[in-house]
C-alpha cells in the first residue's frame, strides 16, 4: 500500500543522490585523501614522519590537555547538572542557556578572552609578569581555553538525562538514611555513568581537536603547540608528509569516538535516548 | 511511636505567579500504633503532609516531633521514617536483595550489620512479603503488586519509627489492591507500627484505618473513626464529599 505520504520515485532518488553525494565530497573524500597522503610515502616514512620530534611534542601535549581539561569539565557537568536538576532556584533556565555559550560563539572569542586577562596588555599580566607566572603562550592557557570551549559537553547531555529520570529513586534513598555522598555514589551515578562517559567522550574530542581558541593563546612557539596547530605549521612549511601524518592521527581519534558513540547508542544508553520506564 | 504535626504551613513557588497554600495551619497527632489515613481529593495537600512528616519537604512553619522527638530540624536521613512511595521508586539497577538491603547498607560503620545479619534481616522481609526466591530479580522483571510489596520490605528494614505510605495501592489493579490491603490490616494488627497513609479512596480509608483525616484544600476539615465521619459529618464539604 502506497502511503499518502510518500513522494514522486523522482524526488525520492533525487534527494538520497544530493544526500550521497554531499556526503562523499564534503566528508568521505577528504578524508580519504589525508589518508592516501599520509601512507603515499610508505609506512617507513609515515612513521618517522609520526616520531619526528615535533610531532612527538604536539601529540604529548594535546594528550597533556585533554587528560587535564577532561575530567575538569566532567566535574564540572556533573556539579551543573546536580544542581539544576536538584534544586529549585530562579534564573535556571537562563543558567541552562549561559552555559551553552562556548557552543555558539566563535572559540576564537575564548582565546581572546583568555589573552584580554593574562595576556601581557592584560588584567592580569602585569602582576603575573613580575611573579613570574607563565599562563599565556603555554600550557596553563591552553588548558583554560580548551576548557571553555569544551565546557558544555557533558552537562548538556547530563541535564536532560537526569530530569528524565527525576528525583524519586533520590528522595527514596534519602529516607532510607542515606547522606548526600551515599546517594550519589549508590543511586544517582549507576544510573548516569554511561551519560558521563558520552558526555566525556565528546568532551575529548572537541578537546583534542580544538584549533581556533587554542591558536590565539598558543602562540608560534614550535614545541609548545598542540596537534591542530602543528598540523597548520607543517602544513605551511610544507612539510606534508608531516602535517597529513598528524592529521591521520586526529581522523584516528574522531574514528574511535565515532565507534564509540555509535556503540553507546546502539546499546541504548546514550543521555539522548530515554528508556521508557517499566 | 507518636507523630505529633502541629501549625504546619506550606507554600509552593510557582513561576511569576501567586504562591499556591498547601497546607494552612494543619495539626494532627497520630497515636502509637495507630493506622491512619489521610483522604482528600487531588491537590488537597495530603501528599504535602506526608513528605513534610518524612522531611522531603520543608515547611514554612510549624513543627514535627515524633515521640518526644523534634524533628523538625533534621533532615530527611536522619528521620528514620520508612517512605513508600507512589510509584515505588525502587532502584531501577539494583535487585530486589540490594534494593531491600539499602537502608541497612548505608549506616555508618559502628551501627552497620555485618554481611550475615543483612542477609537473615533481608531473607526475613523476603518472607514476611512472600517473596522468597526474587532476591536477585531486578524491578522490572516484577509485577505491580510485587514491587509495591519489595518498597514496603525496603522501607521496613531500616526498623523505621513510623511508617508513610503515600497512595500505596494507587497503581494497582482491583484485585491486587484488595489482597495488599487485607495483607497491611494484617501487619499493622501484628507489628502495631504507627502507620500514615495517602488515599483518594473513600473505601480504601475506611476499610484499612483506625482513624480517617479528611482533607480539602490544604485544611484538615474532619477526624474520626469511619463510623464518627458516616455518622457526624461536621460540615458540606465532609458531606459531599462521603455522598452521606
Amino acid at each position: 500500500m502506497k502511503r499518502a505520504t510518500s513522494d514522486h520515485w523522482l524526488a525520492r532518488y533525487l534527494f538520497i543522490g544530493i544526500l550521497v553525494a554531499f556526503v562523499v565530497c564534503f566528508l568521505i573524500f577528504p578524508v580519504c585523501v589525508v589518508l592516501f597522503e599520509a601512507l603515499r610515502g610508505g609506512v617507513a616514512l609515515y612513521f618517522s614522519a609520526l616520531t619526528a620530534r615535533h610531532s612527538v611534542s604536539a601529540i604529548r601535549l594535546t594528550l597533556l590537555v585533554a587528560l587535564a581539561v577532561v575530567p575538569m569539565n566532567t566535574l564540572f557537568g556533573i556539579c551543573a547538572a546536580w544542581a539544576i536538576t536538584h534544586f529549585k532556584f530562579r534564573g535556571k533556565a537562563l543558567l541552562i542557556s549561559l552555559i551553552e555559550i562556548p557552543l555558539w560563539v566563535s572559540p576564537v572569542i575564548g582565546g581572546l578572552l583568555f589573552a584580554l586577562i593574562f595576556g601581557r596588555q592584560g588584567w592580569l599580566g602585569p602582576w603575573l609578569d613580575d611573579h613570574g607566572i607563565q599562563i599565556m603562550f603555554a600550557y596553563p592557557a591552553i588548558v583554560l581555553a580548551t576548557a571553555f570551549v569544551t565546557f558544555p559537553f557533558v552537562a548538556r547531555g547530563l541535564i536532560p538525562l537526569m530530569q528524565s529520570q527525576g528525583s524519586a529513586e533520590e528522595e527514596a534513598a534519602l529516607t532510607l538514611g542515606a547522606n548526600g555522598w551515599q546517594l550519589f555514589r549508590r543511586v544517582t551515578f549507576p544510573k548516569i555513568k554511561w551519560g558521563i562517559l558520552y558526555g566525556m567522550i565528546l568532551c575529548n574530542a572537541r578537546a583534542m581537536g580544538e584549533f581556533g581558541a587554542v591558536s590565539v593563546v598558543a602562540g608560534s612557539v614550535d614545541d609548545r603547540i598542540t596537534m591542530p596547530l602543528q598540523v597548520e605549521q607543517y602544513y605551511l612549511n610544507f612539510n606534508l608528509p608531516q602535517a597529513f601524518a598528524l592529521a591521520s592521527v586526529l581522523l584516528l581519534l574522531s574514528a574511535v569516538t565515532l565507534a564509540i558513540k555509535i556503540g553507546l547508542e546502539w546499546r541504548r544508553l546514550a543521555p539522548n535516548i530515554v528508556r521508557p520506564q517499566t | 511511636m507518636s507523630v505529633a504535626v502541629s501549625h504546619i504551613s506550606k507554600r509552593f513557588e510557582t513561576h511569576g505567579q501567586r504562591a499556591v497554600p498547601a497546607l494552612r495551619d494543619v495539626s494532627l497527632e497520630v497515636k502509637t500504633g495507630e493506622l491512619l489515613a489521610l483522604l482528600g481529593p487531588s491537590g488537597s495537600g495530603k501528599t504535602t503532609l506526608l513528605r513534610v512528616i518524612a522531611g522531603l519537604e520543608i515547611p514554612d512553619k510549624g513543627r514535627v516531633a515524633f515521640g518526644e522527638d523534634d524533628v523538625t530540624d533534621k533532615s530527611a536521613y536522619e528521620r528514620k521514617a520508612g517512605f513508600v512511595f507512589q510509584a515505588y521508586a525502587l532502584f531501577q539497577h539494583m535487585t530486589v536483595f540490594e534494593n531491600i538491603a539499602f537502608g541497612l547498607r548505608v549506616l555508618p560503620r559502628k551501627k552497620r550489620p555485618n554481611a550475615k545479619a543483612i542477609t537473615k534481616r533481608v531473607t526475613d522481609l523476603l518472607q514476611l512479603i512472600q517473596l522468597e526466591g526474587y532476591e536477585k530479580r531486578l524491578p522490572s522483571q516484577l509485577s505491580g503488586g510485587q514491587r509495591q510489596r519489595v518498597a514496603l520490605a525496603r522501607s521496613l528494614a531500616i526498623e523505621p519509627r513510623v511508617l508513610l505510605l503515600d497512595e500505596p495501592f494507587g497503581a494497582l489493579d482491583a484485585k491486587v489492591r484488595k489482597d495488599l490491603r487485607k495483607w497491611l490490616r494484617h501487619f499493622h494488627d501484628q507489628t502495631h507500627l504507627t502507620s500514615l497513609f495517602v488515599t483518594h479512596d473513600q473505601e480504601e480509608a475506611f476499610e484499612l484505618a483506625d482513624r480517617v483525616v479528611i482533607f480539602n484544600e490544604g485544611r484538615i476539615q474532619q477526624i474520626g473513626t469511619p463510623a464518627e465521619l458516616r455518622e457526624n459529618p461536621t460540615n458540606d464539604f465532609v458531606r459531599a464529599f462521603l455522598e452521606v
